[in-house]
């Protein structure tokens, strides 16, 4: 090529960020909507009010309940409650004869029953579809982990091909279209910088098995179960012995554990073979007060609770991984880093919008030169459907958790499924009005609505439970009231941009 | 803490960015940019730049301090950045009004 190496890097710039650009927006924008996916998840199941619980109590409560749903089961698992959701998941695995495959339940760790709330995936369907796109596995982590791969490469090429990072590192000069835009688009990359590197590798390296299994394959060549052994740390399936006998009692247990983690709580307890005599049960440490994923386990003998094994110090490796993992999850932060990080994946969603925007408005034709072409008016009017249609999409999520009827007839289906139909519903409807309308009548139209489908969200929920603002507030509930805080929010800045769109298309107006 | 670490860092934004004639000239004092003024404001900057990080590493250990203070500064780099083309006079009066306020939520918390 005969361009500079700048202007080849601007052009893998443009094109990286023109393919994966859609498909990025909707990844960082149900990402960063993901850093409070266990609030959300509280906001749609209005009905819980689950007090906390000691741990050990909640545990044993949990493992009584699975005693009686599935006494023969291979494994037993639970999912303890953290400061961040109040609800024990039990899980059962079983050959499918003496016990079921696999069942799975959510209890009231007081009482050791299922709760009883409207049926929903809460925050899990937007963080499930930030990196799989709500499709079967592996296909929808492979589309998202290739945009990730093209967006290091937008990273990278875009730090090269902006000349002057330094001299313009404070430069946004409002007004100027085409120069505003840059701007923007410059400040929220530049600005965040470290973050987008982070978030972006990071993303990469927690699905990294699936994107390059093959050392692990060639390292393994007994199959993938023995790595995964190695990895997580538990201990090799032993046989049952056909000898029954109890479980010891699990408070002493997690006394060891404390000691073991500087007081810290596990996060998860998996009974090997319950009710034999060669029950074993692994302890695995929560990730609230560690900034590593890497699993920390202790292993214990189920029937006499004496301690078995403490897991090996994690290597160079798997201890990189971990904290690479452990950064872009973010359960580490309290709420302040929360926050920034929530700012930053704002920073970014709008990085990859402004990009987009950028496209349109640096090619848009001269008024004199006639119309555009198919591709620009391609890009423009899937820019309307996807920037502004997929905060409509998710807001149309959460209203539909509202308005659906409570118990939906068996015959119609899952619940959870009918609050995922109405987001991919919503979504659809708003890119066919994207390229129904007009571009500068499709933006302001969806921005309207978006904004105010946010803004009175809150009222709809004071309407349909009575878990509204004006009660979380007073309680100090600050999971619901910061939901309903942040919609109104959102719904004052979709309205600014709203207003600014119609400025920007009254100015293009007057001029043409 | 953080709060003295965020204002350290805006202050800090504020002075690089006034070392820059462009930003200056959005301030409208009628006075010039000497070079010496520059290199003051950009020493200044920095060392407030630098100085910020203190108090993260105070409130957390290296790791999580490090990207604490990554998170603080982006915040604070956006809000200056999109603060002064519109309002100059706020952005600069905050950098006056953060620190006394960050001390005083150390002093009181």
């Amino acid at each position: 090529m005969k361009n500079g190496f700048r202007q080849s890097m601007a052009w893998l710039h443009t094109w990286s960020g023109l393919l994966a650009g859609w498909l990025l927006f909707a990844v960082f924008l149900t990402g960063t909507a993901s850093y409070y996916r266990d609030e959300i998840s509280l906001w749609m199941r209005p009905e819980l009010q689950l007090a906390p619980v000691a741990p050990a109590g909640a545990a044993e409560r949990g493992l009584a309940r699975l005693r009686a749903l599935s006494p023969l089961a291979d494994e037993w698992l639970l999912d303890l409650p953290d400061s961040r959701q109040p609800i024990l998941t039990v899980m059962a695995r079983g050959d499918g004869k003496a016990a079921p495959r696999f069942l799975r339940e959510y209890l009231d760790p007081a009482s050791g029953l299922p709760i009883r709330a409207r049926e929903t995936y809460g925050g899990d369907f937007l963080y499930y579809f930030h990196f799989d796109l709500q499709t079967p596995n592996p296909w929808g982590r492979l589309v998202v982990g290739l945009a990730a791969m093209f967006m290091l490469v937008g990273i990278v090429s875009g730090v090269i091909t902006h000349r002057r990072i330094f001299r313009d590192f404070f430069t946004f000069r409002s007004g100027r279209g085409q120069r505003s835009w840059l701007d923007a688009h410059n400040a929220m990359g530049v600005l965040a910088l470290p973050y987008h590197l982070m978030i972006t590798y990071s993303g990469l390296v927690t699905l990294m098995v699936l994107y390059m299994p093959w050392g692990i394959d060639a390292a393994y060549p007994e199959g993938r179960a023995a790595f995964n052994d190695a990895l997580f740390g538990e201990p090799p399936p032993q046989q049952r012995s056909g000898r029954p006998a109890d479980l010891a009692a699990l408070e002493p247990l997690f006394a060891a554990a404390a000691r073991h983690w500087q007081g810290d709580l596990p996060g998860r307890l998996i009974v090997t073979n319950p009710g034999d005599a060669e029950a074993s049960i692994l302890l695995r440490r929560g990730d609230e007060a560690r900034l590593s994923y890497a699993a920390e386990v202790l292993v214990f003998q189920g029937a006499s609770g004496r301690l078995l094994e403490a897991g090996a110090p994690a290597g160079a490796a798997e201890a990189t991984r971990g904290v690479l993992y452990g950064l872009h999850l973010g359960r580490f932060a309290d709420p302040l880093l929360r926050a920034l990080f929530f700012l930053s994946g704002l920073a970014g969603s709008g990085m990859v919008a402004t990009g987009l925007l950028l496209w349109v408005v640096k090619r848009r034709p001269d008024p004199g030169q006639g119309p555009a072409g198919f591709g620009h008016r391609l890009v423009e009017r899937l820019n309307v459907g996807v920037l502004a249609g997929l905060p409509i999409a998710i807001a149309a999520h959460f209203w539909s958790n509202r308005l659906l009827p409570l118990e939906l007839t068996p015959a119609l289906g899952g619940r959870g499924e009918w609050e995922g139909g109405c987001f991919f519903l919503a979504w659809l409807a708003m890119l066919l009005h994207g390229f129904a309308r007009p571009p500068a009548a499709g933006w302001r139209e969806q921005l309207w609505l978006s904004a105010g489908l946010f803004a009175l969200l809150p009222l709809l929920n004071a309407l349909t439970t009575d878990r509204h603002l004006g009660n979380s507030l007073f309680r100090g509930d600050w999971a619901l009231a910061g939901f309903d805080l942040v919609m109104l929010a959102s719904g004052l800045l979709l309205a600014l941009l709203a207003r600014k769109a119609e400025r920007i298309a009254a100015k293009r107006g007057a001029n043409s | 803490m953080t709060s003295l670490a965020f204002a350290l860092a805006y202050a800090g934004f504020l002075a690089l960015a006034l070392a820059r004639p462009r930003h200056w000239a959005q301030f409208r004092t009628g006075r010039e940019l000497g070079k010496g003024k520059a290199m003051i404001l950009r020493l200044g900057g920095w060392a407030l730049l630098a100085a910020s990080l203190l108090p993260c590493l105070a409130v957390e250990a290296w790791g999580l301090g490090l990207v604490l203070w990554l998170g603080l500064l982006t915040a604070a780099a956006l809000l200056l950045v999109f603060l002064l083309p519109y309002r100059p006079r706020l952005a600069g009066l905050l950098a006056g009004l953060l620190p006394p306020l960050g001390l005083l939520a150390l002093v009181a918390g």
